[in-house]
């Protein structure tokens, strides 16, 4: 609802600032920086934010304006265009952090905007399923919506960084963190300990939908930790082992034969972590496999509604859980591989990084 | 040895000619349903087809083999390759026309000697890499550029493996009395566990001459089924990654007084692929590492074998067991995969299109 000089010349700034260079921040260095969350740092930090932010979310801004087949007009992707482009001037026009009362100020302000982008996934999947709708009746997709797929993957791994950024920022004003913690940090983080976690929680959606749930055992050190974002892992491991355990319901629910349980084995490594997720549920054609990682693929019958919980869990939602994963693999350096044995099972591995400069 | 300039010259052309027709792919499905009735008139029609296809077909990598970037085409052994490929294209081209039954006995004969000739392509061909690399400095790190060197190599080997098959199949439907199921080269029953048991006791007998002792080999699936392929494909397949997975336990667990792990073989029957999993906690691979082991670059051996040897098998070669492995799956549409967990051991994914309806990769 601004007036037409003002949007010309937000506008312009978004191009403006779309166009700067962005800057990285590795696991490392947020690890060393958060050790030390003095007044100083903190305020270090804020100015950091309100220079790199803005170019983030212009950029984004931007390349919603501009994709392909017409996904730029659709009235959910209009949607998460303004919620860029309002948190865009918020920041911009905040008055330059100078003292612990501004850093205050910033880190409500940039918290809030968090919230507002909450239900940036679910929107844009509305949005492409608007587009599905209008442009592709049938089931054939025209050569070149793979650059749809690229963008989101880009798009996506984007706001992963942006609100890693923002939450990390906000938590190392946590006044009394858990030992080992710093920000959203785990330094000796058990990932044992998660695929337990995790488990159990995929475990009782199985339940709650089926009835019933194959067990899950997980084999490894118990006592080898690595610093991690525990909820990264989290959300990896309980989407791999969600699917796993819906694959091997879907294929024993009728038999009688005994339901092979879901195996989670942790590998720890000089380079890396691996986590293997592995289940008998009868695999995926070897034709299929790479429809898994696209946007436009889903086992569910209807996204879940926009305005319910937020990442509504359903075992089956809107078949974002594995292109999403393997973007959180990949944010720290890390992968997802899936390999599939049609006729047998999945095996599913999350590869993470152990050691990141 | 050395024809007359004119001579030289007119091959010359001829070779270039024919390396620029386009080559014929051939399905494995095609390859069964034709060889299921070798009767004189089909046998005819085959040789005719191999005396207009093979030629093409060995013209291409003679041109290529003369071609290669880093001056790899002007090493002793790679001219060596080259000169094979020049004296089969003659021997070919220069044969009259398959007219009558003896005419394609004598053809037959021919390509037979044509593919003794090549035998020792693969560890001459590594030693034209291993004479390079020497020249190269030896250093562990390649030029950039040298990716084109490894994408050659897929190529040769993979229409060197095409043009066997060919010839293979073509000779070996002469057999006057074959095991029933087999077709040419092709077993129309093949068990994959079966045959991974086979592959899995010569695998541990190398290992034993090499090591003294070697882990166990667990297999897995059902033992009723089976499936139309290629016995030596699928046989050359599964002992290098069985040897490979037996070699990496042995060395993690020889000097240990823990129990070492079986490796494990899983044959899952699928509706497109039959995918056969090679599975061992031999300690893994870092991923950094994993790209080199699909290089021809690469080896984990200290010196590649003696070229006059016996065709040597040992546990460690010239290190081309994995992409060869990987062209072999991919020449009738399937693929290789290996996916490692560093610190815990290495997973191998062979899937093999059940379909048949895949053609020959030509390039």
């Amino acid at each position: 609802m601004a007036s037409e000089p003002v949007a010309r010349a937000v506008a312009e700034e978004v191009g403006r600032w779309g166009s700067m260079k962005q800057t990285g921040v590795s696991l490392r260095y947020m690890m060393e920086f958060g050790s030390r969350p003095t007044e100083r740092n903190l305020l270090l930090s804020a100015q950091f934010l309100q220079k790199e932010l803005p170019i983030r979310i212009a950029r984004r801004a931007l390349e919603l304006d501009s994709l392909p087949f017409g996904l730029s007009s659709k009235p959910a992707i209009l949607k998460v265009r303004d919620w860029y482009l309002d948190s865009f001037r918020d920041i911009r026009y905040f008055p330059e952090v100078r003292t612990r009362n501004d850093e205050l100020a910033f880190t409500q302000m940039i918290k809030m905007i968090k919230v507002r982008h909450n239900n940036v996934v679910p929107t844009m999947a509305l949005g492409v399923q608007q587009l599905k709708k209008d442009q592709f009746r049938t089931r054939k997709i025209p050569t070149g919506f793979d650059e749809i797929h690229e963008f989101l993957d880009r798009f996506y791994m984007s706001r992963i960084g942006i609100r890693m950024l923002i939450g990390q920022h906000v938590a190392l004003h946590d006044p009394d963190p858990e030992p080992g913690v710093i920000g959203l940090i785990n330094t000796e983080l058990s990932p044992i300990q998660v695929a337990q976690a995790a488990s159990e929680d995929a475990r009782s959606i199985c339940l709650r939908e089926y009835g019933s749930a194959p067990d899950i055992n997980i084999y490894g050190d118990p006592t080898f930790t690595f610093p991690y974002v525990s909820s990264h892992l989290h959300l990896m491991l309980f989407e791999l082992v969600k699917n796993s355990l819906r694959a091997v319901q879907e294929r024993y629910m009728n038999s009688d034969k005994d339901v092979p349980p879901v195996r989670i084995i942790v590998a720890d490594g000089a380079e890396d972590v691996t986590i293997k997720v592995s289940d008998e549920g009868g695999g995926i054609p070897r034709s299929g496999l790479p429809r898994i990682f696209t946007y436009l693929y889903s086992t569910a019958k209807n996204p879940p509604e926009i305005d319910g919980p937020s990442e509504g869990v359903t075992m089956a939602g809107y078949g974002y859980g594995l292109p999403i994963s393997r973007l959180y693999a990949r944010y720290f350096g890390g992968d997802l591989q899936i390999i599939s044995m049609e006729g047998y099972g999945r095996k599913t591995r999350p590869i993470l990084e152990d050691k990141q400069d | 040895m050395a024809s007359t300039e004119p001579v030289a010259r007119a091959v010359a052309e001829e070779v270039a000619r024919w390396g620029a027709m386009r080559q014929t792919g051939v399905t494995l499905r095609y390859m069964m349903e034709f060889g299921a009735r070798p009767t004189e008139r089909n046998l005819l029609r085959s040789a005719q087809f191999l005396q207009r296809e093979l030629p093409i077909r060995i013209a291409r990598r003679a041109l290529d083999l003369d071609t290669l970037p880093f001056g790899l085409s002007a090493k002793p052994a790679v001219l060596k390759v080259r000169d094979w490929y020049l004296d089969s294209f003659r021997d070919i081209r220069y044969f009259p026309e398959v007219r009558n039954r003896d005419d394609e006995l004598a053809f037959t004969q021919m390509i037979k000697m044509v593919r003794v000739r090549h035998t020792n392509v693969v560890p001459t061909m590594a030693l034209g890499v291993q004479q390079l690399k020497k020249d190269l400095g030896g250093t562990k790190a390649f030029p950039p550029g040298i990716d084109e060197i490894h994408q050659f190599l897929d190529r040769f080997y993979m229409s060197r493996i095409g043009i066997r098959m060919l010839i293979g199949q073509h000779v070996a439907l002469h057999e006057p009395d074959p095991e029933p199921g087999v077709i040419g080269l092709i077993s129309t029953k093949l068990s994959p566990m079966r045959l991974a048991q086979l592959a899995s006791e010569d695998a541990r007998a190398i290992c034993m001459r090499e090591y003294g002792s070697s882990p166990d080999v667990n297999i897995y699936g059902d033992p009723d089924f089976t499936f139309p392929y290629v016995t030596p494909h699928l046989h050359l397949m599964m002992f290098e990654l069985v040897k490979n997975s037996l070699r990496a336990v042995q060395e993690r667990y020889m000097n240990s007084d823990k129990h070492a792990p079986p490796v494990r073989i899983i044959v899952a029957d699928g509706a497109e692929d039959v995918t056969i999993k090679i599975s061992d906690e031999g300690g893994g691979i870092p991923r950094s590492g994993l790209s080199r082991i699909f290089t021809y670059l690469y080896s984990t051996a200290e010196n590649p074998p003696d070229l006059d040897g016996h065709n040597g098998v040992t546990m460690a070669g010239y290190g081309y067991g994995i992409p060869i492995s990987r062209l072999y799956a991919r020449y009738f549409g399937g693929d290789l995969q290996i996916i490692s967990m560093e610190g815990y051991g290495t997973d191998a994914y062979l899937h093999l299109s059940r379909l048949g309806d895949s053609e020959e990769p030509l390039h």
